[in-house]
């Protein structure tokens, strides 16, 4: 196994990775990170413990996840008029799990959204679990802890996955 | 305002400004939300005395609780002393709400328990005075477990208010459980939206809109590939908005008295009629369904379970503000916050002597339909909102709600039509202006519509 410096950097790559071709729209190629079993969250109680028995903000399979950005790539909803310019800024990545094979990560997301004149922002924790594949990873699971993410006053749409 | 207001209510149309004007929005709050029966929760919230639970009144902030007499009393979150909220949790146990600037201190039924340095007050002052217990709401009731609150002291009871139809949804909400209970439980989804509150009710019943404006929704559906497994029930939910136009207008749609309206079932047929000929995998949605038949059949037998579950509505609009879907274990309301911004919250119930993941099925459900995620009322919130403010340029002043107007069916305690006749919109609006007739002074003046 290589160093824990050059894990990390190997890691950390993947991840900008994926923050690229998310906010380059690049879906097709983004959903090919995932694991054909993975799951994306985001729930909607800080330190929720299950996505089967609370409401989520997102909860999805890859199945869902390609209908989402099937529907993204189609102008036909108006949420794409039009579609939103986005940055993913990735912070504080830390390994917290390595064994070879299965590697956790975690990271801060600053995600800034701009469309049809205004600028939103939401801060998150992220923590993916990445499965060893080639000389890189697949995501088999990725949760997202919005800082607001119970908000009373709620939330406007969230189109894409952060 | 001396404006006669029900006269921007027309035939077949209505004022632009209903979605635009703060101080019709004003008025609104007082003659509408102040007098209405609003939903505030369900009687699972509130299990044992000192149990409560803090939600809206519209705008105003109201805590439910239910206090050592057994009873479940309602009042504003706000200190008789100097206005502080009092209770900042959205639920709990207590045995007194203590305020946090001079710690007055209340009962759970609202009334005031004891200040502080009691001596500092003079002979005049008296703990039991009506004026300084927690501002009341006038009446509270409950139907079927579902709690209720009126800011006016007379008008309807509830029952009255609901009437036999609404309250035929809340029935079939309660019988629908094998063991005749239902919890709420699972968290809250909220969406906000800058726009009017009215846009969500009238889009509730609006059987026109699915096909063109979810098409992108449907179209994303049908081009996914399930690889031989069953469809998820995110993915019903959603794929069920691609009915043709006249799958839509063979819907019934009923507009009841005092606003409320209720629109035909629709999900039934891509869950139901197509399950024998769908893939039905053994732990899948389509499983679960008929597992939980067995179990009704069970505890209620088949005829009377027969009844129940033909009970095929989809929502019960209960107006201002109040969605109920029995089939989904679901309610919905909306609280304004000002003329262009609303909040949706939803709710979901467990059924008590159902299959346990009978709950994970609503979840699912409600994740795909009313989260800010969804893939479906994503594309209502955006439309509200560029209505919202399109409606704030131009001159011309009126809407256009005429569809349907002279093919509008008077049946036994309720108008119906076609399902995209705007029959049930015409009626939220009838409603609206009888609220804000100048003359109007009671919610039991209110005509039958």
């Amino acid at each position: 196994m290589a160093s824990s410096i050059e894990r990390w950097h190997q890691v950390q790559q993947f991840l900008f990775q994926e923050a690229q071709l998310m906010d380059e729209r690049r879906w097709d190629d983004w959903l090919a990170l995932y694991t054909d079993d993975s799951e994306y969250w985001m729930p909607y109680e800080w330190g929720q413990q299950s996505a089967t028995d609370h409401v989520s903000l997102f909860f999805e399979d890859k199945t869902l996840l390609r209908m989402r950005i099937d529907r993204l790539k189609n102008d036909l909803s108006p949420l794409e008029w039009p579609p939103a310019r986005t940055n993913r800024h990735l912070s504080n990545v830390q390994i917290s799990g390595d064994t070879g094979d299965r590697v956790t990560a975690t990271a801060y997301l600053a995600f800034v959204e701009y469309r049809r004149e205004e600028q939103r922002w939401f801060s998150s924790r992220v923590t993916w679990d990445l499965r060893a594949h080639d000389e890189s990873f697949r995501i088999a699971a990725k949760r997202v802890d919005l800082l607001n993410c119970d908000q009373e006053s709620g939330h406007l749409r969230f189109a894409a996955p952060m | 305002m001396s404006e006669n207001l029900s006269e921007l209510v027309g035939r077949g149309r209505v004022s632009r400004r209903l979605y635009t004007d703060p101080e019709i929005f004003e008025e609104e709050m007082k003659r509408i939300f102040g007098r209405a029966w609003l939903w505030l929760g369900h009687e699972s919230q509130l299990k044992k005395p000192g149990d409560f639970f803090t939600t809206r009144m519209g705008r105003d902030r109201i805590i439910v609780a239910r206090h050592e007499d057994g009873r479940i009393y309602a009042f504003h979150n706000r200190c008789t002393h100097r206005g502080a909220e009092v209770c900042p949790k959205k639920s709990g146990n207590t045995e007194h709400f203590e305020c946090p600037y001079h710690a007055w201190t209340f009962r759970t039924d609202g009334s005031l328990k004891s200040v502080p340095l009691r001596k500092g007050y003079d002979a005049g002052f008296d703990e039991r005075a009506d004026a300084l217990a927690l501002e009341p709401v006038a009446r509270v009731d409950s139907y079927r477990g579902f709690i209720f609150g009126s800011h006016a002291a007379d008008g309807d009871d509830l029952q009255t208010y609901l009437g036999p139809d609404v309250r035929a949804a809340f029935d079939n909400f309660v019988d629908r459980s094998p063991d005749g209970t239902v919890e709420m439980a699972g968290g809250t989804t909220v969406q906000r939206y800058r726009g009017n509150w009215k846009l969500q009710i009238e889009n509730s019943i609006d059987l026109l809109h699915p096909l063109i404006l979810h098409h992108s929704a449907v179209d994303a559906a049908d081009r996914v590939d399930h690889g031989g497994r069953e469809p998820s029930i995110e993915w019903d939910t959603v794929k069920a908005n691609g009915l043709s136009f006249n799958e839509w207008d063979e819907l019934h749609v009923a507009a009841l008295p005092r606003g409320h309206c209720w629109m035909g079932g629709f999900l039934t047929k891509s869950i139901d009629e197509d399950a024998e000929k769908a893939v039905m995998d053994e732990n899948g949605w389509r499983a679960l369904q008929a597992a939980y038949r067995d179990t009704m059949i069970a505890a209620r037998g088949e005829e009377r379970t027969e009844e129940i579950l033909a009970f095929n509505r989809h929502n019960t609009i209960v107006y201002p503000n109040l969605f109920v879907n029995s089939r989904l274990a679901q309610i919905r309301i909306l609280h304004p916050s000002a003329a262009d911004c609303t909040e949706q919250h939803g709710y979901i119930f467990r059924r008590g002597g159902a299959p346990e993941r009978m709950f994970e099925a609503s979840v699912r459900m409600v994740n795909a339909n009313n989260s800010p995620s969804s893939i479906v009322t994503s594309d209502d919130h955006e439309v509200f909102e560029r209505i919202q403010e399109a409606l704030a340029f131009g001159t011309s002043e009126w809407l256009d709600w005429s569809r349907g107007i002279d093919q509008e069916r008077a049946l036994d305690g309720s108008t119906g039509g076609a399902g995209t006749n705007e029959v049930a919109m015409r009626n939220q609006h009838r409603a609206w202006a009888e609220y804000m007739a100048a003359e109007f002074t009671a919610a039991h003046d209110m005509a039958d519509a």
